[in-house]
């Protein structure tokens, strides 16, 4: 067996934080700066390994380990490099959801590190039971999340919703993975890949109905139309506190399982995928800016913007492999960006409620001028402005899409662009354009929050500027 | 090692004006100008000693790698060293550097003394990128940054209101000439592929046709009429007096005005090529230095005359820079800038004894007052009324005996210069006498006293340097001309008369200066006589070229500015906008009901959407 602890240090790193944080915790009950001492050494050296992997594996094939079931290899680590920070970053922002709840408090910092590792795996995977195995980690660990205050039935309803229909999606999911084996033989992604360039399969059919499936139970967790009605009934009952973890983490994670299914695995076949994903991608598209406009919650209209996010994120996709860079560009500045825009409806409309009427945000720049600012450079980035992040990603997910003669959907796209700032322009005017209520005071923003929003306009508008070092940088790294 | 001199000598100032731009209200007042001073007066220590190499004659021309910028146009953020940008650097930062510590003085007790001088290391930063840059995109850069600066600076007390319209104005010309600049940028990279200098001018006579080489000149022209402040569009230098008149020293000395005139010298290449552009250029040249002189004759504010005579020997500069003497016409943006630089500043020392007074006919007498003033006047006086030996005559003749020497029509642009320089001693005498000499004319309660030293020490520098100045091109000793040599040597068209020539048309442009200061002597001597006949009103509201200019352009523009804003754009523009806006509400409308929140309904999602894709994959499996 060939083994490489490296391959799995982030995810042993992250366990053993968990696991003596369980304990420190069980027999002493520290207090929360004792849960954060542990989530950031955890974080830390988790974002130590996956950095590690990254110098000694990017731009080189994959290697896989412990029988093929984990790979090392630039995509992976940078798939890591975005989620554990995105963890700490979703832990800092939820802090005061965490002290809330007293002595469960711990509890909530282990779902979101536990999540991180599955995330992790998803896009370490070698092997589709791995990347399984890795889903239900991160999704379970989520649906916990979603219900976290115990107190709140809307937040209840909202994890069963999440619970119920997740469900539903992984056994679809799983059914895709028999169905492959059925076919090929192997549940290897390279196995796969390497059986399907080599072999003509004179009766499709079981492969083909597997893709299907596959793409069912993925296009679930990245919450593209149509398998999208659970995400903004799930963001707005979720506690405010946890929404943008919820959110960023489930998008960086169902894109790199993603990833590595379609365009490494099924590469081979992408005559046959690659216009069902550019179907959906244009369907979420159109869908979600649609009926983001109608929205008068915060947290509701950027769950249906995230739906939006998600149809362009896919636009890349069907460029195959040659699209992975621009993905991963587009996935990364989206995922902090949301994660911030959450942290700002978490601070104003409260850390432990759901929803996040519209109403609050008015006048918002005369009482809080600081948290405006940087929700209008949030919206601005996420309408795909220029000199932001969220319009080089644009322009590069398109670019794929063109390279790969996807004409019609980049025109979908940019036009839905176009009307999607009516939603983003609307909360900016909210805030700027009209006067607040007379008993709303300034509201104050706890540390972590205001260490989270600084960090995301500060990334957002440096990449927004200089966006060549990251895109040369991922190019390099991610062959594929 | 050169190099890092060359980019220090912008960082230098850019640094400053970074620093004062977020410390200039904390620090104390003198010390913002002298941060500010230093690193202007470091930057030109850098280019001279990256200069000397060039002095020995061991220096070669070489470019400085900044970065990447854009990479689809093949262009980089680098700078190009030669002779000729060496020698415009030295000047920006010699200059400049006197400018910025006579300001020390100058602006004392402002509110927003801080402020001025991160404006000021600005300027001079964004000049020094106009010389230095070895592409169009980085001269467009310091072009832009150079009209910015000059806005900010202009409207510097933008309480006053005159002050305010004057930046505007300022900014607003520059545009237009920005125009023909810009296409002129599209059409060299649309012929050349490359903003890259050495790659177009070594190319050009191969690429260009004459006709394109023509349009090319000519749209150059727009943009350097713009921002020399040439016939038509001159209209904005005038005004500028609004600004500090440490400003209006460094627009009309150092930086600014002379960008103009250095771009024309620089793609000589491409003039050299286009007879018919570089002759616009000599005439348009010509045509403003007489426009001019004739309009400062009878202004009587003492910084307007200085404005016209700033506009009037820019228009000898673009003479001889159309007349392919380049060496000439950059000859005499040196001197011009040391005794324009002198002149300006005597004003200003002027202005503030006599407590802001600007007008010559309350002056008077001044010159047992302000002796140190007066005296250093007198040299800029002489210098650019073209008396020997001061700076202004070698430059001056050095332009007109070069266009008379091509012969043919130039002879009559040579003698359209020669009545300018007549008219030139003229006005400078008139400025004198009203000024310094006759009866004291004072208001009530003013009290003229000579400026403190800070101000005093750049007139002397100044000064010095309009005697000297000239000595480093005479006929006898041909120093600037050897240097500049390699730069031009390409473009080379135009020659300096030698033997008896070159004597008679000294003495011819000597006697002319003579006659004009006579003149003016004689009518200004013991009284200051009635200047209120229609000619003279004529002269002074410079031929009512603004007022028309302002009935024709500024109220048809203001007329369709607000057709386009309250009709065009809130009907037209809005009402589609808004009108598309509403169509996607309403589709988000009706779409709404799907979404119930039910688990069944998303569930159905779900499958609806599972079976689509099993629909589709099966149909392309064939099952």
């Amino acid at each position: 067996m060939n083994m490489n602890l490296l391959a799995v240090a982030p995810e042993v790193i992250v366990v053993v934080a968990v696991v003596a944080l369980l304990m420190i915790d069980v027999q002493w009950r520290p207090g929360p700066v004792w849960w954060a001492i542990a989530a950031a050494m955890g974080i830390a050296g988790a974002t130590a390994a996956v950095a590690l992997q990254w110098v000694d594996y990017r731009g080189a094939d994959a290697a896989s380990f412990f029988s093929d079931m984990i790979a090392i290899d630039g995509f992976g680590a940078f798939a890591g490099m975005v989620i554990f920070p995105l963890a700490g970053l979703g832990l800092m922002a939820a802090w005061p959801l965490i002290r809330s709840q007293g002595g469960r408090g711990a509890e909530f910092v282990v779902l979101v590190l536990i999540a991180a590792t599955g995330a992790h795996l998803m896009a370490a995977a070698a092997n589709l039971i791995m990347l399984f195995v890795g889903l239900e980690v991160f999704s379970i660990s989520l649906y916990v999340l979603a219900g976290f205050t115990r107190e709140r039935v809307d937040a209840d309803e909202a994890a069963l919703k999440y619970f119920l229909l997740g469900a539903v999606a992984s056994a679809i999911f799983l059914y895709g993975i028999a169905l492959v084996y059925a076919s090929t033989g192997t549940t290897s992604i390279g196995g796969i890949a390497t059986y399907l360039r080599s072999t003509i399969l004179l009766r499709p059919g079981v492969l083909m109905a597997g893709m299907a499936m596959l793409l069912v139970g993925l296009a679930f967790k990245v919450s593209a139309a149509p398998f999208h009605m659970w995400a903004p009934d799930v963001y707005q009952g979720a506690p405010g506190g946890v929404t943008g973890f919820l959110a960023a983490g489930a998008k960086v994670a169902g894109f790199a399982a993603m990833a590595r299914v379609l365009a490494v695995a099924l590469g081979g076949r992408i005559d046959d995928w690659a216009p069902a994903v550019a179907v959906l991608a244009a369907v979420s598209i159109v869908l979600g800016t649609l009926l983001a406009l109608v929205q008068s919650d915060l947290k509701r209209m950027l769950a249906y913007s995230s739906v939006a996010h998600a149809g362009f994120i896919l636009t890349a996709l069907v460029a195959g492999a040659n699209g992975i860079p621009d993905m991963w560009f587009y996935v990364a500045t989206y995922a902090v960006q949301v994660l911030a825009a959450f942290t700002v409806a978490s601070v104003v409309s409260g850390a432990t409620q759901g929803r996040a009427p519209l109403s609050d945000y008015t006048g918002l720049a005369s009482r809080s001028p600081w948290l405006a600012g940087m929700l209008g450079l949030l919206m601005l980035a996420m309408a795909g402005i220029p000199l932001t992040a969220g319009f080089v990603g644009k322009a590069a997910v398109f670019r794929s899409a063109i390279d790969a003669d996807y004409l019609w959907l980049v025109i979908v796209g940019v036009v839905s662009a176009v009307a999607g700032l009516f939603f983003y322009l609307r909360v900016i005017v909210l805030m700027y354009m009209q006067a607040a209520d007379e008993e709303s005071g300034h509201i104050p923003v706890p540390g972590g929050a205001r260490v989270v929003l600084v960090a995301v306009g500060v990334l957002t508008v440096l990449i927004g500027v200089v966006p060549w070092p990251l895109l040369t940088w991922l190019r390099d790294a991610l062959p594929l | 090692m050169t190099g890092t001199l060359v980019s220090l000598a912008i960082l230098l100032p850019l640094g400053g004006s970074v620093v004062l731009l977020f410390a200039g209200k904390r620090l104390p007042e003198p010390l913002a100008g002298v941060i500010a001073t230093l690193t202007v007066a470091g930057a030109f220590g850098c280019a001279a000693v990256a200069a000397v190499d060039f002095l020995t004659g061991a220096g070669e021309a070489l470019t400085v790698r900044w970065f990447d910028w854009m990479p689809a146009f093949g262009v980089d953020a680098s700078l190009g060293w030669d002779r000729l940008s060496a020698l415009m650097t030295l000047v920006v930062t010699g200059v400049g550097a006197l400018i910025h510590l006579y300001s020390i003085g100058y602006m004392k007790g402002d509110a927003r003394f801080g402020r001025f001088f991160t404006y000021l290391n600005l300027f001079i930063a964004s000049m020094l990128i106009l010389v230095l840059a070895d592409n169009f995109a980085m001269l467009f850069v310091g072009w832009e940054l150079v009209g910015l600066c000059s806005y900010l600076l202009i409207s510097f007390w933008f309480e006053r209101e005159t002050a305010a319209a004057a930046g505007k104005k300022a900014f607003i010309v520059n545009r237009v000439g920005d125009v023909g600049f810009i296409v002129a940028l599209m059409v060299v990279f649309a012929h050349f592929g490359s903003f890259r200098f050495d790659t177009v001018f070594e190319s050009a006579p191969e690429v260009l046709t004459t006709g394109t080489a023509t349009a090319i000149g000519l749209l150059l022209l727009v943009g350097a009429a713009g921002k020399s402040a040439q016939l038509p569009l001159y209209v904005w230098l005038p005004d500028a007096m609004e600004g500090p008149t440490p400003v209006s020293a460094l627009i009309h000395a150092a930086t600014m005005v002379t960008a103009g005139v250095y771009m024309v010298a620089r793609t000589g290449a491409i003039f050299g090529m286009a007879p018919i552009a570089a002759g616009t250029v000599a005439v348009v040249g010509a045509a403003t230095a007489l426009y001019a002189a004739t309009i400062a004759v009878a202004q009587t504010d003492i910084k307007r005359v200085l404005a016209y005579s700033t506009i009037s020997q820019l228009g000898y500069m673009f003479m001889g820079v159309g007349a392919a003497a380049y060496v000439a016409g950059v000859f005499h943006l040196m001197t011009h800038s040391f005794f324009k630089a002198l002149l300006f500043l005597g004003a200003g020392s002027v202005i503030h004894g006599m407590h802001g007074e600007q007008d010559m006919a309350k002056m008077g007498g001044l010159r047992r007052k302000m002796p140190a003033t007066f005296a250093t006047m007198t040299i800029a006086w002489l210098a650019i009324s073209g008396i020997p030996p001061l700076a202004g005559f070698w430059s001056k003749d050095e332009i007109l005996g070069t266009v008379f020497e091509r012969g043919g029509a130039w002879t009559v642009l040579w003698g359209v210069g020669l009545l300018t320089a007549l008219l030139t001693a003229f006005y400078m005498t008139r400025m004198m006498w009203l000024t310094f000499f006759g009866e004291p004319r004072w208001d009530d309660g003013v009290h003229p006293h000579e400026s403190p030293a800070v101000m005093t020490i750049p007139l002397l520098a100044l000064a010095g340097l309009s005697v000297v100045g000239g000595l480093v091109n005479t006929p006898f000793r041909t120093t600037l001309e050897h240097f500049l040599d390699p730069v031009f040597d390409a473009v080379r068209l135009a020659h300096v008369p030698t033997g008896s020539t070159a004597v008679a048309l000294a003495g011819a442009s000597v006697i002319a200066a003579l006659i004009g200061i006579g003149l003016a002597a004689l009518r200004y001597r013991d009284r200051v006589p009635d200047e209120t006949g229609f000619a003279w009103r004529l002269m002074g509201r410079g031929y009512y070229v603004d007022d028309v200019y302002g009935q024709v352009f500024a109220r048809s523009g203001k007329l369709a500015a607000a057709w386009l804003a309250f009709r065009f754009d809130a009907r037209g523009i809005d009402g589609a906008v808004e009108g598309m806006g509403a169509l996607t509400r309403k589709t988000g409308g009706w779409l709404r009901p799907i979404q119930t929140g039910f688990v069944r309904t998303s569930a159905a999602g779900v499958v609806l959407g599972a079976v689509a894709l099993l629909g589709w994959f099966l149909w392309r499996g064939g099952l």
